[in-house]
C-alpha cells in the first residue's frame, strides 16, 4: 500500500504539512454532490446496506461515536465528541489473539487469530481534526518496517466522511496545529452543511465509491462547490479564537526545553490521571496483557498512558520516570519536540482541544506549548 | 466568598515574610471558564496569581501527601476534613501546616451549567448569589444555589474544622438537609435493578482513574488495580473489572471519605461514583455515629474496636 | 454487597469455635440452603474478558 501512495496536490494554507499529505492518496477529479435534507435519510439507508456506519450520537450528557442501528440517525449538530474517533480504528481494549492451555486439544499453546469484522465501515460526521489525527497515528502503526495488522486492517476498511466544522469550540486550535475546520487531509469525503442540506465532496477513490453507493447524485461542478464552501470556511476559521505559536519548537535545543525551569510549576497540579492521553486522537501508546480464564486465554492490548507511573516501571522495580514532573514533561516533549524533530512535520497534536477541556485540573497544552516555544522567556513562575 | 482573595494573599505574604512557610498551596485562575488550576506559590510574588471563586472544587489536601516543606494551604470545609484525615493517617504533620481556612458557600457544578445552556460556555460572571454565563448565542443567569456541585448542595460542614486562621467569618451551616436520599433510593431497588443501575452508571468509564488520583484518600504507593503480582483486576474495559475497581475503591474510603466531590468533579465522563462512597458514609454514620475528618482526637471506626460495635451480621 | 446488586444471603459470617462441631454443621447447612435457594450467581461473574 505504501507504493500506491503518490504525491498529492498541495492546497490551502497548510503546505507545511506536505509530508502528512503524502501518506494518503487523493483524486484529482473529485466528485461533488449536493444533498437535499429530504434525501439524506434515503442515502443513509442505502449506505447502511453497504457499510457499517459509525457516527456521533448523543449518549447521556455527551456526544460519542457509536455504530448506528437500523433506524438510528447521526447527531451532527452537537459540540465535538467527548472522546476522539481514535477508538474506532484503535479500540481501548482490542483482542489480538486467543489461545488455549487445554493440553487435550491439538492447538494448545498456539495462538489463533481473533475474528474481527473488517467489512467496509464508514465514519460519518467526525471532524477534520480527528481525521487528520489518523494520519499522525499511522506513523506509529504503519511504517515501512513495521506493519500493525490490526490498525491497518481497520483503517483500510474505513471510509471517512468528515463534517466541516462550522462551530469550533473556544479551546480548538486546529489552525495552529496544521489542521483546520475544513481541512481535507485524512478525509475520504468532505461534507459541508449548507442552508438547505449538505455538499459532499470526494477527496479519495474510497470517497468516490461511498458517494456512488449512497445514490446521492445531484452533482455540481467543483467550481460551484468551491464558491459555496469558501465563505463558510473563512467564517469557521475566523471563529477559531485560540492561536498557539509552534514556530520555534524545531530550532530550540531539546535539552534547553527539557531543562527549562517551568516544568515543576506546569506539573504541580497534575494528578497523572492520563485523561489527556485517553481523549487525545493522536496518543497511540498501549500495553499488552494476557487474560486467562480456566484454560482459555486472550491476549489483548489496552490504551496506556505516559502519565501513569506503571507505564515505565521496569521489572527490576526501577522506574526511569518515577516522578510526576518527569511524566508530565514526557507527554509534552513527545508531542511538541521529539515528534517534531523526528518527523519534520509539525507537532503531534491536531489542536482538537479535548485534553484542555477534559483535564480535571486545567493543565492546558496551549500554555505549555507557548512556554516550550520560548523557553528563554519563561521564568520559574510559569503559571501566568 | 469573592472577597476572600485579598485576605488569602495578605495572610500568604505575612507567612512568607515571617518565614513561617516555604510554599503556599491554593488556586490559580484557569484558562477556561469554570476551571481553576491548583498551584503552589513559592514566594509572595506568586501569590498575585492566586484566585478564589466558585471554581475551586478540587480538594487541595491531595497535594499534601508526604510533603516535607512547611506549607500554607488554603482549605475549604471539606479540604480541612481531609487534612484532618491526612494528619491522623500520618501523611502530613500538623506542625508542618499553616491552614488558611475558607468558609465555603459551595462550588459551582460546571457540568450542570454546561448542560443547562444551549452551547459552549465562553464567559462566566460570578456574583454573591448568582452565576451569569455567556456563550455565542446565549446569556443566562442562574441562582447560585441551583447550580452547586451535588456534594456541596448537601454539605453540612462548610466551615473549616481545623485552621490557623480564617479568611472571613464563618458562614451559616445548612440544616434540615437529607444527605442520603439518593443512597436510599438505590437501597430500595431489587438486586437485579441495583446491578443494572451500576451497569448504567459506570458504563462510560474509561478507567483513567482520575477519580482515584484526585482523591486525597487514595495515596497508596501501588493501588490494587495496578498490582501485577498478583493481578487482582483485569486491565481492559470489561465491565466486571470496572465494577471491581469502583466497588473496592469505595470500600477503601469507608469511614474516611468526606464527600468533597473531587472524584466526581474530576471524572472526564461525569460519573457520579459518589453514590458508592456515600453509602459507606451513611453506614458509618448509622452504625458508629461517625463522620470523617471532624477531629484529631478520635481514631476512625475501622481503626478501632469497641465491645459494643454492631455485630448482628455475625450469625 | 447488597447495595451493588449481589444478594445479601450469598455472604455469611459466623463465629464458631473448634469445639462447636454441631454449630458448624448447622451453619454450613444454612449457608448451602440459602445459596441454593438463590441459585447460581450471575452478577459479578467474568468468564472471558470483553474486548473489541
Ligand atoms: S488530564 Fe490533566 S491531570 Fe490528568 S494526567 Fe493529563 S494533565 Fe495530568
Ligand atoms: S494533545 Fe490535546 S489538543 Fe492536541 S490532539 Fe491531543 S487532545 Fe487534541
Ligand atoms: S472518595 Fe471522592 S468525595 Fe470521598 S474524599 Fe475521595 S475524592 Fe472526596
Ligand atoms: S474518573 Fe471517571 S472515567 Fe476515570 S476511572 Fe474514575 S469513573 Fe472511570
Amino acid at each position: 500500500m505504501t507504493d500506491a501512495r503518490h504525491a498529492v496536490r498541495k492546497t490551502g494554507r497548510h503546505q507545511a504539512k506536505a509530508n502528512r499529505q503524502l501518506l494518503y492518496k487523493r483524486v484529482e477529479s473529485m466528485k461533488v454532490v449536493k444533498i437535499d435534507k429530504k434525501k439524506w435519510d434515503q442515502g443513509l439507508a442505502a449506505l447502511k446496506g453497504v457499510y457499517r456506519i459509525f457516527s456521533p450520537v448523543k449518549m447521556k450528557d455527551a456526544f460519542e461515536f457509536k455504530a448506528l442501528e437500523e433506524n438510528e440517525n447521526p447527531d451532527l449538530g452537537g459540540l465535538n465528541t467527548r472522546l476522539s474517533a481514535k477508538g474506532l480504528i484503535y479500540p481501548q481494549t482490542e483482542a489480538m489473539f486467543t489461545y488455549t492451555l487445554d493440553e487435550s486439544r491439538e492447538d494448545h499453546h498456539i495462538m489463533s487469530p481473533v475474528e474481527t469484522d473488517y467489512s467496509p465501515r464508514a465514519v460519518i460526521g467526525l471532524r477534520p481534526c480527528d481525521a487528520d489525527a489518523f494520519l499522525l497515528v499511522q506513523r506509529n502503526f504503519d511504517t515501512p518496517q513495521y506493519k500493525d495488522p490490526y490498525w491497518i486492517d481497520a483503517y483500510e476498511a474505513t471510509t471517512i466522511v468528515g463534517l466541516a466544522c462550522e462551530n469550533p469550540c473556544s479551546t480548538c486550535f486546529c489552525t495552529s496545529a496544521g489542521s483546520g475546520p475544513f481541512n481535507e487531509t485524512g478525509l475520504d469525503v468532505l461534507m459541508v452543511e449548507t442552508k438547505d442540506g449538505y455538499i459532499l465532496k470526494s477527496v479519495t477513490p474510497k470517497g468516490e465509491s461511498l458517494i456512488a453507493a449512497s445514490g446521492w447524485n445531484d452533482e455540481i461542478s467543483p467550481e460551484e462547490a468551491q464558491k459555496q464552501i469558501e465563505p463558510l470556511k473563512t467564517a469557521a476559521e475566523q471563529k477559531i479564537s485560540s492561536v498557539v505559536e509552534t514556530d520555534q519548537l524545531k530550532n530550540k535545543d531539546a535539552m534547553t526545553i527539557y531543562n527549562a525551569p517551568f516544568w515543576d510549576d506546569v506539573a504541580f497540579a497534575c494528578i497523572n490521571c492520563g485523561t489527556c492521553t485517553f481523549v487525545c486522537p493522536t496518543c497511540w501508546c498501549f500495553d499488552i496483557q494476557d487474560e486467562t480464564h480456566k484454560t482459555e486465554g486472550v491476549r489483548m492490548r489496552n490504551w496506556d498512558s505516559c502519565m501513569f507511573p506503571l507505564f515505565t516501571l521496569h521489572g527490576s522495580g526501577h522506574n526511569p520516570r518515577g516522578e510526576k514532573v518527569q511524566r508530565v514533561r514526557q507527554r509534552f516533549m513527545h508531542k511538541l519536540k521529539y515528534y517534531v524533530d523526528k518527523y519534520n512535520d509539525g507537532i503531534q497534536c491536531v489542536g482538537c482541544g479535548r485534553c484542555v477541556r477534559a483535564c480535571p485540573v486545567n493543565i492546558d497544552i496551549r500554555k505549555v506549548c507557548s512556554l516550550m516555544n520560548q523557553p528563554e522567556n519563561a521564568t520559574c513562575a510559569a503559571q501566568s | 466568598m469573592l472577597g476572600y482573595i485579598d485576605k488569602i494573599r495578605e495572610i500568604g505574604e505575612r507567612l512568607f515574610t515571617d518565614g513561617k512557610v516555604d510554599v503556599v498551596i491554593g488556586f490559580a485562575k484557569g484558562s477556561m471558564p469554570m476551571m481553576n488550576e491548583p498551584m503552589m506559590a513559592r514566594s509572595s510574588g506568586d501569590l498575585q496569581k492566586m484566585v478564589w471563586d466558585g471554581n475551586c472544587g478540587i480538594n487541595l489536601a491531595n497535594y499534601l501527601t508526604n510533603r516535607k516543606e512547611k506549607i500554607g494551604i488554603v482549605a475549604k470545609g471539606c479540604d480541612s476534613r481531609n487534612i484532618v484525615t491526612h494528619i491522623i493517617e500520618n501523611k502530613i504533620k500538623r506542625d508542618q501546616l499553616y491552614i488558611i481556612g475558607v468558609p465555603c458557600k459551595g462550588m459551582i457544578d460546571r457540568r450542570a451549567i454546561s448542560k443547562a445552556v444551549p452551547g459552549e460556555v465562553t464567559e462566566v460572571i460570578e456574583t454573591r448569589d448568582s452565576i451569569r454565563v455567556k456563550g455565542r448565542d446565549f446569556d443566562e443567569t442562574f441562582d447560585r444555589g441551583d447550580v452547586l456541585q451535588k456534594n456541596c448542595a448537601v454539605c453540612l460542614h462548610r466551615n473549616p474544622v481545623i485552621y490557623d486562621e480564617l479568611v472571613a467569618d464563618p458562614v451559616v451551616e445548612q440544616t434540615g438537609i437529607d444527605r442520603y436520599e439518593d443512597v436510599r433510593k438505590i437501597d430500595s431497588l431489587s438486586t437485579e435493578e441495583k446491578w443494572r443501575f451500576f451497569d448504567d452508571l459506570l458504563s462510560p468509564c474509561v478507567r483513567c482513574y482520575a477519580c482515584r488520583n484526585a482523591c486525597p484518600l487514595c495515596y497508596c504507593p501501588t493501588c490494587f488495580v495496578d498490582e501485577s503480582k498478583p493481578q487482582w483486576v483485569g486491565k481492559g474495559i470489561d465491565d466486571i473489572d470496572i465494577k471491581t475497581f469502583h466497588f473496592l475503591r469505595a470500600y477503601h474510603c469507608a469511614g474516611r471519605c468526606t464527600d468533597c466531590g473531587s472524584c466526581e468533579r474530576s471524572c472526564p465522563v461525569g460519573i457520579n461514583m459518589r453514590v458508592l462512597t456515600k453509602k459507606l458514609e451513611m453506614d458509618c454514620k448509622d452504625l458508629f455515629d461517625w463522620e470523617a475528618g471532624l477531629t484529631l482526637d478520635k481514631r476512625p471506626p475501622l481503626d478501632t474496636y469497641r465491645p459494643d460495635d454492631p455485630n448482628n451480621f455475625i450469625k | 454487597m447488597d447495595f451493588m446488586g449481589i444478594e445479601r444471603d450469598r455472604l455469611h459470617l459466623s463465629w464458631i469455635s473448634s469445639a462447636e462441631a454441631t454449630k458448624f454443621i448447622d451453619v454450613v447447612g444454612e449457608v448451602t440452603a440459602a445459596i441454593k435457594a438463590l441459585g447460581p450467581n450471575t452478577n459479578f461473574v467474568k468468564n472471558k474478558a470483553k474486548a473489541a
